[in-house]
């Protein structure tokens, strides 16, 4: 069995899911700092217990945990930047690499989604995860994710109709 | 195929941002840092194997030793029986005397004892070292017998013996 506690393979592993990595954390926080900051506890908690690379509902698992710890660690501090934030135009860093205007409509349209519905298409779709995988990281039975996910792709297709 | 296959390949035509390198080196140093934890928790884990192999070999030790402890106490006390049924004089020493029984034998309590005179002989009259009154000297041979029994096995214990008495008696003029 491979295990992604190893030296020699950790940095390949991370690198593989490292952007679908973050791009979970971005659900819940706003700055990629604070995405970065969140995988990297999530991977170092998962490296550090054995876990295997198979085993990826845990590691999304972990990653979600945290984010919500996280969450609730600096509320003071979020409602902070909301006060200030609010005088001033906000500038939300992006979590898609965009190459045209499609794209660009694409990712706002994912971005708009309900929140249930996003993690599970992002989880989904940039993670590969299937849905028992999606079902255990988000603890949640395997027909709601698969429901949220159509919910997911649904509203997006009418989202993206033209008017 | 679904309704949503077209939609989905244009989704995963979207890539995500990718992360910064100094997220590989933060990571990096992180494992580095907690790399001795690491070999630490390796090493916690390893030891509930080794207490608990400890535990088995003080149990076995345990049962090892009560195990010998109660062999020996078995043998102990069919040596003190066999004692007991083959020198009955031990045993009959402390009755005699018409004392408690002998520790040794604290299972075999009296059943009972007779003190037969089968020989009574006059020897007449005397006087005794320093006194100006005559005794009359009788001496007696007795067979005295004296038994023991086992309430827990049943086994009893008869000694007989002979015992030669002599009796001083006073005699007053008349």
């Amino acid at each position: 069995m491979d295990f992604i506690a190893s030296h020699e393979n950790w940095k390949n592993c991370f690198s593989e899911v490292a952007p679908g990595l973050l791009l979970f954390a971005r659900q819940w926080v706003q700055s990629a700092a604070d995405a970065e900051d969140i995988v990297q506890e999530a991977f170092v908690k998962f490296w550090r217990r054995n876990h295997s690379i198979d085993n990826r509902a845990l590691l999304y698992s972990a990653v979600r945990s945290i984010a919500l710890d996280f969450i609730r660690r600096d509320k003071r501090r979020a409602r902070r930047e909301a006060t200030v934030f609010a005088e001033t135009e906000p500038s939300i860093e992006p979590q898609f690499e965009v190459e045209d205007d499609t794209q660009s409509a694409l990712a706002a349209a994912v971005d708009s989604l309900p929140h249930d519905q996003r993690e599970v298409l992002v989880l989904k779709i940039w993670n590969d995860l299937t849905f028992s995988e999606i079902a255990g990281a988000l603890r949640i039975s395997q027909n709601t994710a698969a429901s949220r996910y159509r919910y997911a792709l649904s509203n997006l297709k009418k989202s993206l109709q033209p008017q | 195929m679904n309704d949503f296959s077209e939609l989905e390949n244009e989704l995963k035509k979207l890539r995500p941002a990718q992360p910064s390198p100094v997220l590989f080196e933060r990571l990096q140093q992180a494992l580095e840092d907690c790399g001795a934890g690491a070999l630490a928790e390796t090493t916690a884990v390893r030891s509930p194997y080794n207490w608990w192999w400890l535990g088995f070999g003080l149990a076995t030790a345990g049962i090892v030793v009560l195990f010998a402890v109660i062999s020996f106490e078995r043998e102990h006390r069919l040596d003190t029986a066999t004692v007991a049924q083959s020198s009955p004089a031990s045993e009959m020493r402390p009755e005699a005397t018409g004392t408690e029984q002998s520790p040794v034998s604290d299972r075999f309590v009296p059943a009972g004892g007779t003190n037969v005179v089968y020989h009574a002989r006059d020897e007449g009259l005397h006087f005794a070292d320093g006194s100006d009154r005559p005794v009359r000297r009788v001496r007696y041979h007795t067979q005295q017998t004296w038994r023991w029994r086992n309430p827990e096995t049943g086994a009893s214990l008869r000694v007989s013996y002979p015992s030669e008495e002599i009796v001083l008696i006073p005699v007053s003029g008349q």
